[in-house]
């Protein structure tokens, strides 16, 4: 698998380069937290369409109820 | 300073230029004067020229240029310094970039512009400040041209603020950040969240809990690449 790239600016400095260790940890964070967080958005669907399924009605209709 | 003069000289007919007369003359085509006081007492004396329309003069206490419309002085270009000045930018490349000695101690906050931003997947760009990646609070706000979003953009951890959200289309955008360089907390503000299958475009807010002086961040794709322009500007402080 090739190592993400990161570039750095500094001035008119430019390097391109792999991501070092510390780098590439801030990286996978950065992905965990944007995979938890679609995974939360997926649950909350979910969720949703549940509590839609019972009530019978469409997500517009939920809208116009909370409107 | 060495061009500052205070007054214009106006010499009489059969009068013997002295070296002096003639550098004086050769060396101050725009008359320096220190202040607006030095400014008006270098015309209309004795052997001073008669200020008259059109009449330049620099003020080094102001460091600006001025015109005289023949009743008043006023000045070229703007009256102080720039609102804003840049102070870095670049052009975005692979999953992150840096922008090395952007923030210091001449401005308090900064204005971020990102243009022709292009990812090269659906992702979050992220922002980080300098090694730190630990304790960033981030909230996000969303709506639909047709109401209420209820995907739920929310925060993306305590890694990073999540400043822009694409879907592989090219966008724009800027935000605000405060007190990067300060010993206090740093705020942030603006972005852009747009999710274009769904007509979805937001807002996000971010404080990093913590006094530590920055001069870098860094810009992380969560998935895949991009690539686009970044401008940064410092505010001026008066």
């Amino acid at each position: 698998m090739t190592t993400p790239q990161i570039r750095i600016i500094d001035g008119d400095t430019v390097i391109d380069r792999d991501m070092n260790a510390d780098e590439l940890a801030v990286h996978k964070a950065i992905q965990d937290g944007a995979k938890t967080q679609a995974k939360a958005q997926a649950d909350a669907a979910i969720a949703r369409q549940a509590v839609l399924d019972r009530l019978g009605i469409t997500a517009d209709e939920a809208a116009l109820l909370l409107g | 300073m060495a061009n500052e003069q205070t007054s214009v000289p106006l010499f009489a007919a059969s009068e013997v230029l002295t070296a002096a007369n003639m550098n004086l003359s050769a060396g101050t085509g725009v008359p320096v004067f220190a202040t607006t006081v030095t400014r008006d007492a270098g015309f209309g004396g004795a052997n001073e020229k008669v200020l008259a329309e059109g009449q330049l003069c620099y003020l080094s206490s102001t460091n600006v240029v001025q015109y005289y419309d023949g009743a008043a002085w006023a000045t070229v270009g703007p009256a102080t310094a720039d609102a804003l000045v840049r102070v870095g930018g670049g052009s975005l490349s692979g999953s992150a970039t840096t922008f090395s000695n952007v923030f210091s101690s001449t401005y308090d906050a900064y204005k971020i512009v990102i243009t022709n931003a292009t990812p090269s997947a659906n992702a979050y760009s992220s922002m980080t400040l300098g090694s730190t990646t630990t304790g960033y609070v981030n909230f996000q706000s969303a709506v639909k041209n047709t109401g209420a979003y209820d995907a739920g953009f929310g925060g993306q951890g305590t890694a990073s603020w999540a400043m822009m959200f694409a879907q592989t289309v090219t966008i724009g955008t800027s935000f605000d950040i405060v007190n990067p360089n300060l010993a206090i907390k740093t705020y942030v503000s603006g972005g852009s969240l747009i999710d274009a299958a769904n007509n979805a475009f937001g807002t996000t807010y971010g404080i990093l809990n913590n006094n530590t002086q920055y001069t870098a961040f860094t810009l992380t794709q969560s998935s895949g690449t991009i690539t686009g322009t970044v401008n940064i500007y410092g505010y001026a402080l008066s």
